[in-house]
């Protein structure tokens, strides 16, 4: 059947079969995008490897639509500033907004964000071949969902607010020609890996693991990547402070060992320096996000080129990687909120999402991690697929309180016990009064 | 009053009450909202008129939080050591390169360059410097057999990094304001001294500088001003760490209210930080006012 015969045959059953064909469905999707020609989306992204990728592809996005996207890219660390300021007024400059995982709490709080169900529902502006289903559920849910259990997991009265994009989780990369050399396996428990540090880094000569460790967001992450495993959790079920038991003192031990036996200045190291030393040579294991699997094999990056190999982050109690990273939502006061929504549909699609992860950026689906052309471009990402099955939705309390916790409370005491002015029970327990009282000002707490 | 002098206040006024009136929008406006703010309990990202009356309990927070005075404390420490030394580099390159020396333009233009660079690109330049295993810093100590430091994973040599980069910034800016003092010195009255016999130390210290005290005093002052209101530096040399060692005023200001939300506690804060610095611009203008002289004078 040719495209003029389905168009003479016309009404729902010729609607239906010419969707059938992409050349068909592309008029449709076209007629989706008609009213907006012209428009601009505004973008507020951060500088950051997955964003950079995506601006690759935006092109592609205009060519197809005609919609045009204009980026605003400022430093991760002023994007939340900046955002609350444009959304607070009656209309801001952002259409779309990228944001942190931790943050989704708090805009929906404030009523800053739209809900996208009904947007999906929005029979003129829903693709009817989006797979919401395929994209990585631990992603969605954690970057998505707000409302439900404890305010931030799936569960009833959870509702959708933002779309994964610059998701991630943790996984093991470790010096394949090093631990070949002096006899060591990638360690899949907590227990080899705490073994192999002195040992590892006394034989290579460079430091056993890499690790965040600057004064407060950083040094938290290192603390919360190990505190999962080891079974540990902020907050109990109550939301009294938990961290203070021993899975929290046992984590924040280890990294304090990860940093003595670690290259020189982990305190210090934010996630650009984490990663550069091992990037450059200078740390034989490296234990945080997926992003690390994109630079490895660039040589404009890397000293240490077809040198690793990857395995799942090491089972404690259990297995639990990090769940986080960033995603997009569309601004309660945006100017073109329907013309940033097809930009959002289109950047998750299944097409898109092979394209940026083509690109260099992180994979947001499950069918792009089992595409053939991504598995030959980026075979470990066979890992990849493994690791997604262990990523722990509630890796961190996402709630509104828990910047304010995350830095000024737990990460000034996880770094005074990085650099050895207190004790880890010192320093965590010095900070339960402070965490406790914000957990009152939050209402979570009586008293 | 004439009918004449009445004029002439009239006039005076007319041409003062522009000026007044954006001083009084520019400064005065916003001190007089962060003192309001103060009072209140309003986050970020709502609207005003959720903000929640909350009276005196901001500054109560303020004061009993142990963090603040750390702050506090921290900025005391910082200004004093940084600014006692960019004064005392400042005046001492000033000096050096006041004569004729041939090539000296260029050595001026040299040294004011740090000056102009953005704070935020200063910080870094200075993050990767100190970087515990490309730095510069620690390649150079090498060379001389000193072991690599961790420069920000350490809290005294945290404390010594901001402390460099802020002098290798700001000294510059004594370096300018002093040369320009020193080029309007009296020739005559140097050429006395050293009639009278003065050496040059004497020359320096008896002749020179209480000649320009009034440059100094004002550049002192400003150099206290801006050392007490550096954020982006610090923010991006070490984010307040390790602990909190290096948390200046400003910073914990910033993270009241962006991190915290707090915006009643860092207005309270701010407010507390206006005060130290009027008390500390009062103190230094003790030394040497040159507005009061200009009273005198009249």
């Amino acid at each position: 059947m040719k495209r003029r015969d389905l168009l003479k045959a016309g009404g729902i059953a010729g609607i239906l079969a010419a969707a059938q064909f992409p050349l068909i469905r592309g008029v449709f999707a076209q007629d989706r995008y008609a009213k907006y020609r012209g428009q601009t989306v505004v973008m507020n992204v951060p500088a950051h490897p997955h964003y950079d990728a995506m601006a690759k592809i935006l092109p592609d996005f205009t060519a197809e639509t005609g919609i045009k996207v204009e980026i605003d890219k400022i430093a991760i660390g002023r994007m939340k500033d900046k955002q609350l300021l444009e959304m607070a007024k009656p209309q801001g400059d952002y259409d779309a907004v990228c944001y942190i995982v931790m943050w989704k709490g708090e805009y929906v709080k404030k009523n800053l964000v739209e809900e996208l169900e009904p947007y999906f529902k929005n029979a003129a502006l829903a693709d009817p071949n989006y797979d919401i289903n395929d994209i990585v559920k631990g992603y969605l849910e954690n970057l998505g969902l707000v409302g439900g259990k404890k305010g931030y997991l799936p569960g009833p009265g959870a509702k959708l607010y933002g779309l994964p994009y610059g998701a991630e989780t943790s996984v093991l990369a470790y010096r394949k020609d090093l631990f070949e050399k002096h006899g060591f396996k990638a360690p899949a428990t907590y227990d080899d890996l705490q073994k192999i540090l002195a040992p590892l880094k006394a034989k290579s000569g460079i430091g056993a693991l890499t690790s965040r460790g600057q004064a407060g967001h950083q040094c938290v992450h290192a603390w919360l990547l190990h505190l999962n495993p080891l079974g540990g959790e902020v907050f109990d079920e109550n939301w009294n402070p938990a961290f203070t038991r021993k899975p929290g003192i046992d984590a924040l031990k280890l990294l304090k060992e990860i940093s003595d036996t670690g290259p020189a200045g982990i305190p210090g190291y934010g996630q650009g320096e984490m990663i550069n030393a091992f990037l450059q040579g200078q740390a034989a294991m490296y234990l945080d996000s997926i992003l690390i699997m994109g630079q490895v094999n660039d040589p404009s990056k890397s000293k240490i080129v077809g040198n690793v190999g990857y395995a799942l982050h090491p089972k404690g109690v259990r297995y639990a990687s990090q769940s986080g990273g960033l995603g997009l939502a569309i601004p309660k006061n945006a100017k073109n909120k329907d013309a940033a929504f097809l930009l959002l549909q289109w950047l998750t699609s299944k097409a898109a999402d092979i394209k940026v992860t083509k690109a260099g950026g992180n994979a947001t689906r499950m069918s792009t991690l089992n595409n053939a052309d991504i598995l030959k471009q980026f075979p470990d990402f066979e890992i990849l697929k493994e690791q997604l099955k262990y990523v722990e939705p509630d890796w961190r309390p996402i709630i509104a309180e828990w910047d304010e916790i995350n830095i000024q409370a737990l990460g000034v005491a996880v770094s005074e016990a990085l650099t050895g002015k207190k004790t880890p029970e010192e320093a965590l327990n010095g900070i339960v009064p402070k965490v406790t009282d914000i957990m009152k000002r939050g209402g979570y707490l009586k008293g | 009053m004439t009918t004449d002098s009445r004029s002439n206040a009239r006039t005076a006024w007319i041409f003062i009450l522009p000026a007044v009136l954006i001083m009084a929008a520019a400064c005065l406006y916003p001190v007089v909202s962060a003192v309001r703010l103060g009072f209140y309990d309003w986050s970020m990202g709502t609207p005003w008129a959720q903000a929640k009356w909350s009276g005196w309990t901001s500054f109560e927070i303020v004061f009993t939080d142990p963090a603040m005075w750390r702050s506090l404390l921290t900025t005391l420490k910082f200004a004093a050591v940084s600014v006692s030394a960019e004064m005392f580099l400042g005046i001492a390159l000033a000096l050096a390169l006041e004569g004729n020396i041939r090539g000296m333009a260029f050595f001026r233009t040299l040294f004011i360059l740090p000056m102009m660079v953005a704070p935020i690109a200063v910080g870094l330049t200075w993050r990767y410097l100190f970087d515990a295993q490309f730095g510069l810093i620690n390649a150079v100590l090498a060379v001389f057999g000193v072991a690599a430091k961790g420069w920000l994973a350490d809290e005294t040599l945290a404390f010594a990094a901001i402390i460099i980069s802020d002098i290798w910034q700001w000294t510059p800016f004594v370096f300018i304001m002093v040369i320009a003092g020193l080029a309007n010195v009296d020739t005559s009255v140097l050429e006395a001294a050293r009639i009278d016999g003065a050496r040059w130390w004497t020359l320096t210290t008896r002749v020179k500088l209480p000649m320009i005290a009034h440059v100094l005093a004002i550049t002192l002052v400003m150099r206290l001003i801006d050392a007490f209101r550096v954020l982006e530096v610090i923010y991006l040399l070490t984010f307040g760490g390790p602990g909190d060692s290096t948390e200046v005023l400003s910073l914990h200001i910033y993270k009241t209210a962006f991190i915290g939300q707090k915006l009643g506690a860092a207005s309270a804060i701010s407010v507390l930080l206006l005060v130290v610095v009027m008390v500390l611009t009062w103190l230094a203008l003790r030394m040497s006012n040159p507005l009061a002289d200009s009273e005198k004078d009249k």
